[in-house]
């Protein structure tokens, strides 16, 4: 009769234990929590960093919701799975709103008002924007450029309508898709590059792939710390195609009446992030390898914003 | 290749993650459980039925991990549960629906019908059978059951990371994107060594529930 | 009663098949495989995705049933419990890391899904052979000996066949976790129906999503299957119908 019960007690207490290791995991502070989500590359997992920092910093608790795509991200703050998170003014123009508008699209000011008022009607607020622009660009190796003399978006879209078959693109599945992605950049370049000369990859992996020589051009992002570190160059969108891409905390509206001051906690990183120290706060991850929380503490701490 | 090095600088880092992917775990395996054991036992007697529903479990086991993954995002999404843990764990449940189940059924079916015969004529009704005599006698095989599904979802729960669900996948996932090396590497030995632990675990779970008798005499079962 | 349930089991199953299609519908994946272009290309991801299988299941069917008829040899038999037990461990490393450390030492691209889906899928070929020809019943091997069939001819005509079946078991499990994982070789840039399902997953769209999903699954399901048959024809009449019993 003892090993019987001595029996059921250890499957309960298994099964018990099992239960409270996973509830505690997941206790959630309730008063003051915040969700601040982030898309799934080196920038975005740096800003969501700092903006919980600052945010812990007054005394809120914070969740992260990072390493998504951009409409899945966005979706999560429509639907208020998250609070907030950095999207950059260009990306909500031409991505969520479909505008093409040259005049308003290449300018800070013009950009960031338009969707501003936009989103306002969607009950999401945009707040101060961060003075860089991180621009998708089209990277290649600078030997390559050099040795077939293409320093502009045009100048590749010529060689490409000479030899379609010739290079290999790498681009992941965001940047084919969208109306400020590679599909649009053709026809607005007037080029075709063929299906199978197109390499669908993550992100991440195309500046591995570009080094690997594995292609030729690669999509890349403009404050990247790898572009300059891994002699690459960024080829000119003569035909101005991209959109301005400035990025700021967008929070849903019921958050922010319910907590004001968080306006005024994020401004500091607003005030302080240049493209250059964006780029080398990039490269501090991307090449250096350090920890995305410990370079993100460390600059506002450099910053006496912590 | 200083994976070691990365773990100690990032000892936090791979605490929470690791935490984080036992919860995962440890949640999908008691649901699985609660459903799998219980249909395991009620299948134990209706062979056709057991075939059906067998078959049914070993379809979604069949189907590629990330696969099923994938097919729970449009699910979820309806009820505004895109992301995250919970549509890994809904899966990871399914997945390991065919090894409880099986190995319960296989467990209880197997009992000798003379010592079934036997308990019904000392007068045991149903609910006794089964407490006192067919779960105890199956126990090992369902405690091999929850431990191969176990094994299998620590192994799988890496993959979720995708879907946002966190877990040791998110150092795979970032070590991909950020070429990091090191990073991949410490994501893969924390898993490996999580799995080979809970499979020591509940390899001790299984001899220590086994009931003294069938220990004994466990040579000579068929 | 019996005949009540049936007809409410039968009603249950119809209403999940169309709720399945209207939901499928919803996605777009109807109008998504409408263009030609799309199936097109979604044709070459599954040949893409069949060529990595395909050659790492080679690979590691020759190496894993050499190797697992190896160590039960009576020279190397005392290693084979060592073996089965690292070849074991093996297996609790998630095949996603399996790709991503191949992709580290091989660069991007097909030769490294393949050498991860190799290294992956030996584990059960290995393990099941070992197992199936140590379960040879001993007496059916001393009366081969007793016939005076020399070591080869007991390899070659006794004791493979009789492990046939688990043989077999290990072959089909090992082919269907290579499917599930050569969907996640897009991550390391080999291409497969993986892109469309993390595109899909990436950009929230379910109709890609189960373009790639749903191929996938049925590519899985569909091995399976073959898997069967190939036992029918494979396993000597005599042996399956006893194991039948």
């Amino acid at each position: 009769m003892k090993t019987e019960i001595k029996r059921w007690a250890l499957v309960s207490f298994f099964l018990l234990g099992m239960v409270v290791v996973s509830i505690s995991c997941h206790k959630a502070v309730n008063d003051k929590k915040v969700i601040i989500g982030g898309k799934n590359f080196t920038e975005q997992y740096l800003l969501a960093e700092m903006g919980k920092n600052l945010m812990e910093n007054n005394g809120f608790f914070v969740e992260l919701k990072t390493g998504v795509g951009s409409s899945v991200i966005r979706q999560s703050l429509l639907k208020g799975q998250i609070d907030l998170y950095y999207e950059y003014t260009g990306t909500a123009y031409t991505v969520y709103y479909k505008q093409a508008d040259p005049h308003m699209m290449t300018n800070r000011t013009r950009c960031y008002e338009w969707v501003k008022e936009a989103d306002a009607r969607k009950g999401l607020i945009w707040l101060e924007s961060v003075p860089f622009n991180n621009s998708y660009t089209l990277m290649m190796r600078e030997e390559d450029a050099e040795r077939l003399g293409i320093s502009s978006i045009s100048d590749l879209s010529r060689y490409i309508n000479k030899y379609p078959e010739k290079l290999l693109i790498g681009v992941n599945a965001e940047f084919w898709e969208r109306p400020d992605g590679f599909k649009a950049l053709m026809s607005h370049y007037g080029f075709t590059v063929p299906y199978n000369s197109i390499k669908k990859m993550e992100s991440g992996l195309a500046y591995k792939a570009l080094q690997e020589e594995y292609v030729s051009v690669s999509m890349g992002f403009e404050t990247d710390g790898r572009i300059e570190a891994f002699g690459f160059i960024n080829l000119k969108d003569d035909k101005s195609f991209f959109p301005v891409y400035n990025p700021a905390p967008v929070i849903r509206k019921k958050v922010l009446d319910k907590y004001p001051e968080i306006q005024k906690i994020l401004e500091p990183i607003a005030e302080h992030l240049t493209t250059e120290e964006m780029r080398k706060l990039n490269a501090e991850v991307d090449i250096e390898k350090k920890q995305v929380e410990d370079v993100a503490a460390n600059w506002l701490k450099r910053k006496n914003l912590l | 290749m200083n994976i070691i090095t990365f773990i100690m600088d990032n000892a936090e880092k791979c605490w929470s993650l690791t935490l984080d992917h036992i919860s995962i775990v440890a949640f999908s395996i008691s649901l699985a459980a609660i459903i799998g054991i219980p249909t395991g036992v009620i299948i134990s007697h209706d062979k056709r039925l057991a075939q059906k529903i067998i078959n049914i479990a070993n379809i979604f086991m069949t189907i590629p991990s990330i696969a099923l993954f994938g097919l729970m995002l449009p699910l979820l999404a309806i009820a505004g549960y895109g992301l995250g843990k919970v549509p890994a764990v809904i899966a990871l449940v399914l997945y390991s629906q065919l090894p409880i189940i099986r190995n319960t059924y296989v467990g209880i079916s197997n009992i000798p019908p003379e010592l079934v015969e036997t308990a019904r004529g000392l007068g045991m009704g149903r609910w006794v059978r089964l407490k006192e005599i067919e779960i105890p006698l199956a126990m090992p095989v369902i405690i091999a059951g929850l431990r191969n599904a176990a094994v299998m979802n620590i192994g799988i729960a890496a993959i979720a990371a995708y879907i946002g669900a966190g877990g040791l996948g998110v150092f795979i996932q970032q070590g991909i994107a950020r070429a990091y090396e090191d990073m991949i590497l410490a994501g893969a030995l924390l898993v490996a060594v999580l799995a080979i632990f809970i499979d020591c675990g509940m390899a001790y779970l299984e001899k220590i529930l086994t009931p003294k008798g069938i220990k004994i005499a466990g040579d000579q079962r068929p | 009663m019996n005949k009540a349930l049936k007809y409410l089991y039968r009603l249950i199953l119809i209403i999940l098949l169309l709720a399945g299609a209207v939901f499928i519908d919803r996605t777009g994946l109807i109008e998504y495989l409408s263009d030609a272009n799309e199936i097109l290309y979604t044709a070459g991801l599954v040949w893409q995705h069949i060529k990595m299988v395909m050659v790492s299941m080679a690979l590691a069917t020759t190496i894993g049933l050499s190797v697992g008829i190896l160590f039960t040899r009576p020279s190397l038999k005392r290693f084979s419990g060592v073996i089965m037990y690292i070849v074991g461990l093996g297996q609790a490393v998630p095949s996603l890391a399996v790709l991503a450390i191949a992709m580290s030492f091989l660069g991007i691209g097909f030769e490294a899904a393949v050498f991860a889906l190799f290294i992956y899928s030996i584990l059960p070929i290995a393990r099941n052979t070992m197992a199936g020809i140590k379960s040879v019943p001993p007496w059916v091997i001393d009366a081969a000996k007793g016939m005076g069939m020399p070591g080869l001819q007991i390899l070659l005509y006794v004791e493979i066949p009789n492990a046939m079946k688990v043989i077999l078991t290990g072959f089909r499990v090992a082919l269907v976790i290579n499917i599930g994982t050569a969907a996640l070789a897009f991550l390391i840039g080999a291409g497969g129906l993986g892109e469309h399902i993390f595109t899909g997953i990436d950009l929230m769209r379910p109709d890609k999503l189960l373009a790639g999903a749903i191929p996938t699954a049925l590519l899985a399901l569909l091995a399976d299957y073959l898997c069967e048959l190939l036992g029918f024809i494979i396993i000597p009449r005599g042996l399956r119908l006893t194991q039948e019993v």
